[in-house]
């Protein structure tokens, strides 16, 4: 497809532009939920607008798979070059973040009420960020990129967070910013290496997929692109900064970091880490089997333990994105469509247990379980909506999460039985741990004699959208297999 | 000597005759002529050198307008220009009414000014000497406080020892080698024994001026001490001065193998050892003298390579690091009041209650810790680039794993300008000069970071 004008640089930018216009500008709170809902809610319509009128194929002069592609010199000196470019994963997760985004702003509408401009700023810098890593086809820019989502996130847990907010905060950043660091040096031994073997220096991923790199030394790059995605992700034993950073953050933070931030872990993966080294990725597929498994098991585990309800998702994010891992690490057509979809799915339930999660802490101020029960006869949608997402999440068949699962243990069990029966046992934990929050949330009996309003026009529309895709997805996946099955047969063929 | 050699050294003529004017005029003006003056003087410096083409043919012995003059003038005039912009106010407060101290800062843009144009030992020398002469000056300036005058003895007495050993190691260099020329010293191959010596003392006499472990103990106490616009320009263009002087007696070729060694455990140390103690600071200006030391290693790391693009990054690095603390410590100077906020404490809630000062702190320090789209990170960028590219990987793992641990102090001043209640009163209200003072320094830090490629340009321009 072709465009008269740069739309992936618009869609990338425009929620900056928003941001700027709001830090320039410090209007009244009001005025700036507006101009943030007005912002992402054009983001939603341009990346639903490309999403309707995509056709799969090649752009001339694209490399494979593209049909979107923008191009340009912007440091020659290092032969860096703005490449950002949109095949069918790209599009899945743009359109997530797009949409992910509105809801992130509608949640966070009455709940923020010191320093709002500054606030829908960052949440909308942060989108440039996300959407920039989607995109970002040269391995500088997508660093840049990259590393953009930190700040505006690191803020947004520090300033409107609750609990532990700064150390938090502070434990989110210095994780995530060590484990990228090393990748910087991966990604200047492979350009000095690319350089040394073709004379043309370069960081574009299209290129450099055609390094040749020594076994021995692909390994140790591969490592160290591997640790900055496996933070991100998170893969057990490198989740530890996720608990914490859920928990203290703003119901928009959490959200925005379940359903988007892990999701660019698990996307560098597919789209620069095994590409990039594709002999050192099966080397390591051993572990990645390994930590997926156990952090399926484990994050369930964990998450059965837990007293507060926003912990409790959090640690239910861990394993739900060991299935994610799980799929890749299969590297099957099947068991990567599997976990491209999972990305998705996780991201509309996790979100939407966070907002509800978010909701209830709005009302009470107590995330506690034990401070609710029996709150199914006092705020009969906001349970039903409860209750919807929570069998979503232990992956009842016919809503979303199902799909998900089921292709990447299919697609697992062909190549790893045995990891595929050990995520498998995985899934009778999230029902344990489900069933239990189920339980005691909404039925049983009641706690503390609490005073709940249902829900309001403005949450209920934003969770009757989360239940719909979360619905559409898991009764007609069809379209979304069908964008990312070009893209990923591109992929796996390469291995 | 005709009128187009005049033309070419016209900035050091400038600045000179600046110094000049503004002693003698001084007493009869006020302050604030006094502090026009040495803006203009020093903005038009900078301008002319900017806008002059360069011939690399002596314009008077001993100095020549190169294209390294030409990068570099425009920087330190620039430097100048925004520490007196900030210092104007800043003094005020302080009563540093004297037109001493514009005066002393023109005398050490003077020298700064000489220092790339010189084409002689001995002249590299005096305008090394030179600037640090006027920083002796400088940073005891405030002599109502006693912590000004001990920081500005210790440093004239380790300063002082430097210079003899610099001295002593250029006197060695000219015993070996016959001659005082800068390219032919360096080209002629005398007595291997008594140069290595020489560059042996040059290394440990630039090491002090670096600020590189293990001579680097001066520089916590000195920046403390020292009013902060004048550890604003210490530590941005006397160091970039001393990394120059350094490039340019290595006549940009690779240094001698005996400098290996020496060179590597100063790199090493210094990114080490001035990261680890820098998260141990609670003031703010020691915190950004160890973050300083640290700073110094990363280029010495590229220094060590030898290589074209170790020395461009070298003098990137230089550029871009002043742009970043010239915005911190012009931060600190605009935000404090009859007293400097001193502890990183004070600076609690300062974000919101002096939004665009507090908004210029923290970007700087996320730009020191190296985070895109800031300066910081091209710097870093280049940094690592030219170690990787010149075979240093052990010592650039290191250097990267220390810049990761120095996020952690960089973001507690970040975390206290946004995330703690305020301790201490709301800073008042910030002054117009400051204000542009400020803002020159963050687009720079930003503009640089977005667009590096016109000075990565000059940089290449100038080594080829």
């Amino acid at each position: 497809m072709t465009f008269d004008f740069p739309i992936l640089t618009v869609l990338i930018f425009l929620p900056l532009a928003g941001a700027l216009l709001l830090f320039a500008f410090r209007g009244s709170d009001a005025v700036s939920r507006q101009v943030a809902l007005s912002f992402s809610i054009a983001e939603l319509i341009l990346s639903a607008w490309l999403c309707l009128t995509a056709t799969p194929g090649t752009l001339p002069g694209a490399p494979a798979g593209f049909f979107i592609y923008e191009d340009a010199a912007w440091i020659e000196r290092f032969g860096i070059r703005y490449t950002v470019g949109m095949d069918g994963i790209s599009l899945v997760m743009v359109v997530l973040t797009a949409f992910i985004s509105v809801i992130a702003v509608i949640v966070s509408w009455n709940g923020i009420k010191e320093r709002v401009p500054l606030y829908f700023a960052l949440i909308l810098a942060l989108e440039t960020g996300i959407q920039g890593v989607f995109l970002g086809l040269d391995l500088f820019l997508f660093y840049l990129f990259w590393e953009m989502m930190l700040i505006p996130m690191f803020l947004l847990i520090g300033i409107w967070g609750h609990g532990r907010r700064i150390y938090s905060a502070v434990k989110f950043f210095l994780y995530t910013f060590a484990g990228s660091l090393l990748m910087l040096l991966a990604i200047i031994s492979l350009y000095l290496m690319h350089g040394a073997q073709t004379g043309s220096y370069t960081f574009s991923l299209t290129e450099l997929i055609q390094t040749s790199v020594p076994y021995g030394v692909g390994l140790w790059l591969y490592a160290a692109f591997l640790l900055a995605f496996a933070i991100k992700f998170p893969l057990f034993p490198l989740h530890t900064w996720l608990p914490d950073a859920h928990t203290d953050a703003p119901t928009a933070g959490s959200v925005i970091l379940a359903s988007l931030l892990l999701k660019t872990g698990a996307y560098a993966l597919i789209r620069f880490g095994y590409p990039l080294f594709p002999a050192a990725a099966a080397a390591f597929t051993p572990v990645l089997y390994v930590t997926a498994v156990f952090g399926i098991s484990y994050g369930a585990w964990v998450a059965f333990a837990q007293e507060d309800m926003k912990r409790l998702v959090a640690y239910s994010s861990v394993s739900h994105m060991g299935f994610v891992a799980l799929g890749i690490a299969a590297w099957s057509p099947v068991a990567l469509s599997g976990a491209v979809i999972q990305m998705v799915n996780h991201g509309v339930t996790t979100g939407a247990l966070f907002a509800i999660v978010g909701m209830l802490d709005e009302r009470t101020h107590s995330r506690e379980i034990v401070t609710y029960g029996g709150i199914w006869g006092k705020v009969p949608m906001l349970s039903f909506f409860f209750l919807l997402f929570c069998m979503a999440s232990a992956g009842l068949p016919g809503l979303n999460n199902f799909v998900g699962e089921f292709l990447v243990l299919v697609g697992t069990f062909r190549v790893a039985p045995m990891a595929a029966i050990g995520a498998f046992l995985g899934i009778v934990l999230t029902l344990i741990y489900t069933v239990r929050l189920v339980q005691e949330v909404l039925f049983g009996k009641e706690n503390s004699p609490l005073t709940l309003s249902d829900l309001s026009m403005r949450e209920g529309g934003v969770l009757a959208v989360l239940a719909l895709a979360a619905i559409y997805l898991g009764v007609h996946p069809g379209p979304v297999l069908e964008l990312v099955k070009a893209p990923i047969a591109l992929l796996t063929g390469v291995r | 000597m005709t009128l187009s050699d005049l033309f070419l050294i016209m900035p050091i003529i400038i600045t000179g005759c600046g110094t000049i004017l503004v002693l003698l005029c001084g007493p009869l003006l006020q302050t604030r002529s006094n502090s026009a003056i040495a803006i203009a003087v020093s903005t038009a410096a900078g301008l002319w050198a900017a806008f002059s083409s360069t011939a690399i043919a002596p314009a008077i012995p001993g100095l020549a307008f190169t294209p390294l003059a030409r990068l570099l003038i425009p920087i330190f005039c620039l430097s100048a220009a925004i520490t007196l912009l900030f210092s104007h106010s800043y003094n005020i407060r302080r009563a540093i009414l004297g037109e001493e101290y514009p005066a002393t800062i023109l005398f050490a843009l003077f020298a700064m000014c000489v220092l790339p144009c010189a084409t002689n030992l001995l002249i590299l020398f005096l305008a090394l000497e030179s600037i640090a002469f006027a920083f002796y000056i400088l940073v005891t300036i405030d002599l109502g406080r006693a912590q000004s005058a001990e920081a500005g003895l210790k440093y004239l007495l380790m300063g002082a020892v430097a210079a003899a050993i610099t001295a002593f190691g250029i006197s060695l260099i000219f015993a070996g080698s016959g001659t005082l020329a800068l390219n032919a010293a360096l080209a002629a191959s005398g007595n291997r024994t008594i140069i290595s010596a020489g560059w042996g003392l040059i290394v440990i006499g630039i090491a002090f001026k670096l600020s590189l472990v293990p001579a680097h103990l001066w520089t916590p106490d000195v920046y403390q001490g020292a009013p902060a616009p004048v550890a604003a320009f210490l530590s941005t263009s006397s160091k970039v001065a001393a990394a120059v002087f350094l490039l340019m007696l290595l006549n940009f070729a690779p240094p001698m193998t005996e400098m290996y060694t020496p060179l590597y455990l100063l790199s090493l140390l210094s990114m080490v050892i001035g990261n680890l103690a820098a998260l141990l600071q609670k003031n703010i200006k020691r915190m950004l003298a160890y973050s300083s030391i640290a700073h110094m290693g990363y280029l010495a790391l590229a220094l060590l390579t030898g290589t074209k693009e170790g020395y461009a990054a070298v003098l990137l690095y230089g550029a871009i690091y002043t742009a970043m603390n010239l915005a911190a410590f012009g931060a600190i100077a605009a935000l404090s009041g009859d007293e400097e906020r001193s502890e990183i404490e004070e600076y609690s809630g300062v974000g919101f209650s002096a939004p665009f000062r507090g908004g210029v702190l923290a970007l700087s320090m996320l730009a020191l810790a190296g985070i895109p789209p800031t300066a910081g990170f091209i710097g870093k960028f280049f940094i690592f680039y030219a170690a990787i590219r010149g075979g240093e990987l052990t010592l650039a793992i290191i250097g990267i794993v220390s810049a990761a641990a120095s996020a952690y102090f960089y973001l507690k001043v970040v975390v206290h300008l946004y995330m703690h209640k305020p301790q201490t009163a709301a800073p008042q209200a910030g002054t117009p000069s400051e204000s542009l003072a400020l803002a020159c320094a963050a687009l720079a830090v930003i503009v640089i970071g977005i667009f590096p490629a016109p000075l990565m340009q000059l940089v290449d321009d100038l080594l080829r």
